[in-house]
């Protein structure tokens, strides 16, 4: 009780309430701009958390992070364009809903379900993480190396496109953290004799480079959406309360299926919203209105995109598994702060984790107001020319790398990693799964050495604990069953042909 | 930058080789097996089967076709007219400049050129760029070096607050 009472002094200390609001205004300018995406907005802000109290810097994350998936939303139903990648799979049907006249509607239920999926992925996030963090304290470096592994096989499970190239894409990750002299011998390895490679490549300069300046090299050969009409919107909320009852079980449905997608490592909030609408689709009594501008795969997708968020928190502060992209950068910022995650964290800093909640169940309620804020202003917001904000950004690339280390390699790295993110994305080679690589490899390393060593090279004892075989079981399982989907789809295939 | 998979795939392989090859070739632990060696191994090697694959084709049934993004853009892409493809090399151009000109010309010069180049490259009229690159350098010295207090260099033309 009384860690819960400290808890909530740390959140209402002045610094943290003011980081959140001040990060919420933030994440819903961001997350509203067409290509700067939700992990974009929370990249940026890394720097900003350098000299923030551990407490607010995680509040400015979290709270950034809940508002720009929701306002991606916003010039998708408007303009057809998806603020961010989460928003992308029900952007038609919120366009459609516009083009009805019920875009008041469709704001309203991207609002409403999102602060529903935020609120009940939080509670998943209380219940979950206390339990696991009782059987996570007996875990040994053979459980960590599997579940690492797994995490890395999640991510290229989920990738929309070859899982080969996805699993390449990883291995140039891990082939990345090698860089450097933190390694099992402390020799420079990869160095090319450059100094400044020593200390390793940084996750942050990467993620900063293949996420924001990819993204301007990208707008750079594109058109400039089209302006949007000024319009006056009606109330927000009105009928939110009809939809939700009358969409309980779709929207149940949704939280569920995001707080599960969120958790295995690697997949995130976009993931979780192309599943939700895709099963939305599947198991409604009405699939054929779908597309024509129907609320109920937005429910269902707008509530899974932000509980999905809330729940990849879970292996990230268990573990220091990142459950997607955002918690990536979270973890960096966490270990920054003293907060190293690992199951201990649960039982040494409980009054933190408390506060963690506070943090995420404040956030989502003062969603509904800023939110309905954000939609009245949107079209000021969105008149904002493309060539004033995507310079803008190069800037705060350039500036943000380097207040990391105080050091103009990482602006370097920025641009370095902005190139071989736009070629890749080009390419089909997903850049989430070379993140995740780069950020895991060192643990994965050190897991993966430290074992063979206690095992003397024999493979044996990597299957021998109950717990670990059980890992390595699900690891195979993820890593065959894309040949498995190629199998069966032959066999459908050549089945009508004889 | 489409490139076929044929060349990213052999690219992937032999980068694999080189990474499998030079991990080979570092110094083990005295008296022990298990060194900084295994890991860049296991990755190279996994990488060269992974690239190969990628060069054969395998997998590639689930791939969505990508359509070509490339459209109709203003201001430098219009210009390049072809080869208006490179006009995405202008972020990280930008970026290198002002790794090379940031400590010599000092923090605002160099951010004045940055933003005023990349509004310009992106079509904006010297109307909306100049503002621009006068006000935004100036709003984000503000902010990190009064605020975060990063040592941003001064170089030849130092901000009223520094």
């Amino acid at each position: 009780m009384s860690q819960l009472l400290e808890a909530f002094r740390l959140v209402g200390a002045p610094d943290v309430l003011i980081a959140i609001l001040a990060s919420s205004i933030y994440g819903l300018v961001v997350g509203s701009l067409p290509g700067l995406s939700a992990t974009m907005a929370t990249a940026l802000l890394v720097p900003v958390t350098f000299y923030l109290s551990p407490i607010a810097a995680v509040a400015t994350i979290i709270a950034a992070s809940a508002m720009a998936i929701f306002s991606g939303d916003i010039p998708g139903c408007l303009l057809r364009i998806p603020g961010t990648p989460a928003s992308a799979a029900y952007t038609d049907e919120a366009y459609a809903m516009t083009r009805k006249g019920q875009a008041e509607l469709a704001l309203g239920a991207g609002l409403w379900f999102s602060a529903v999926g935020g609120i009940v992925g939080t509670l998943s996030l209380v219940l979950m993480a206390p339990l696991l963090a009782e059987m996570a304290l007996s875990f040994s470096t053979f459980e960590y190396f599997w579940l690492a592994f797994l995490g890395l096989m999640c991510a290229t499970l989920v990738a929309r496109s070859s899982p080969i190239k996805a699993i390449a894409s990883m291995l140039i990750g891990l082939l990345v953290s090698c860089i450097g002299i933190e390694n099992p011998a402390g020799t420079p390895r990869f160095t090319f004799g450059i100094t400044d490679l020593l200390g390793g490549i940084e996750p942050i300069p990467a993620l900063v480079g293949v996420f924001a300046v990819s993204e301007v090299m990208r707008a750079m050969t594109l058109a400039e959406p089209p302006p949007m009409p000024r319009r006056k919107f009606g109330s927000i909320l009105a009928g939110q309360w009809a939809l939700t009852k009358r969409y309980q079980w779709p929207m149940w449905r949704g939280n569920i299926v995001g707080i599960i997608i969120g958790v295995l490592p690697g997949a995130g909030a976009d993931m979780a919203a192309w599943v939700s609408y895709a099963m939305s689709k599947r198991f409604s009594r009405e699939p054929e209105k779908f597309g024509t501008g129907h609320p109920e795969g937005l429910v269902e997708a707008g509530a899974s995109n932000n509980a999905s968020l809330a729940s990849g928190w879970v292996p990230s502060l268990l573990f220091g598994i990142p459950g997607d992209t955002i918690t990536a950068i979270a973890i960096g910022v966490l270990y920054m702060k003293g907060l190293n995650p690992g199951p201990t964290l649960f039982t040494e800093r409980a009054s933190s984790m408390y506060a963690l909640y506070i943090i995420f169940i404040l956030a989502n309620i003062i969603m509904i107001p800023l939110g309905i804020a954000m939609i009245r202003i949107a079209s000021l917001v969105l008149r904002a020319p493309r060539a004033a904000v995507m310079p803008v950004i190069v800037l705060l690339c350039a500036v943000g790398s380097f207040a990391t280390g105080n050091n103009l390699f990482s602006v370097l790295l920025v641009g370095v990693f902005g190139v071989i993110g736009f070629v890749m994305e080009r390419n089909g080679y997903p850049v989430a799964a070379m993140v995740l690589g780069i950020v895991m490899g060192t643990m994965v390393e050190q897991n993966f050495v430290t074992s063979l060593i206690k095992s003397d090279g024999d493979p044996l004892p990597f299957f021998e604990r109950p717990v670990s075989a059980v890992l390595a079981a699900m690891t195979f399982a993820a890593l065959l069953w894309p040949a498995g989907v190629w199998i069966a789809r032959r066999l459908r295939r050549s089945a009508p042909a004889l | 930058m489409h490139l076929s998979d044929r060349i990213t795939g052999l690219f992937l392989a032999l980068l694999g080789a080189l990474a499998a090859w030079g991990g080979s070739r570092l110094p083990g632990v005295p008296g022990q097996e298990i060194g900084p060696a295994v890991f860049p191994m296991v990755v190279g090697i996994g990488l060269v089967l992974c690239g190969v694959m990628i060069a054969f084709g395998i997998g590639h049934s689930f791939e969505e076709e990508e359509v070509d993004e490339i459209s109709k853009a203003p201001g430098l892409a219009a210009h390049l007219g072809r080869f208006r493809g490179a006009a995405a090399l202008a972020p990280p151009a930008l970026l290198l400049f002002y790794v090379f000109a940031a400590d010599r010309l000092g923090f605002l010069l160099t951010a004045f050129v940055v933003v005023l180049a990349g509004s310009l490259a992106m079509g904006a009229r010297f109307r909306l760029a100049l503002p621009l690159a006068i006000a935004a350098p100036l709003l984000v010295h503000l902010v990190f070096y009064k605020l975060l207090r990063v040592p941003l260099p001064e170089g030849l033309l130092a901000a009223p607050w520094a």
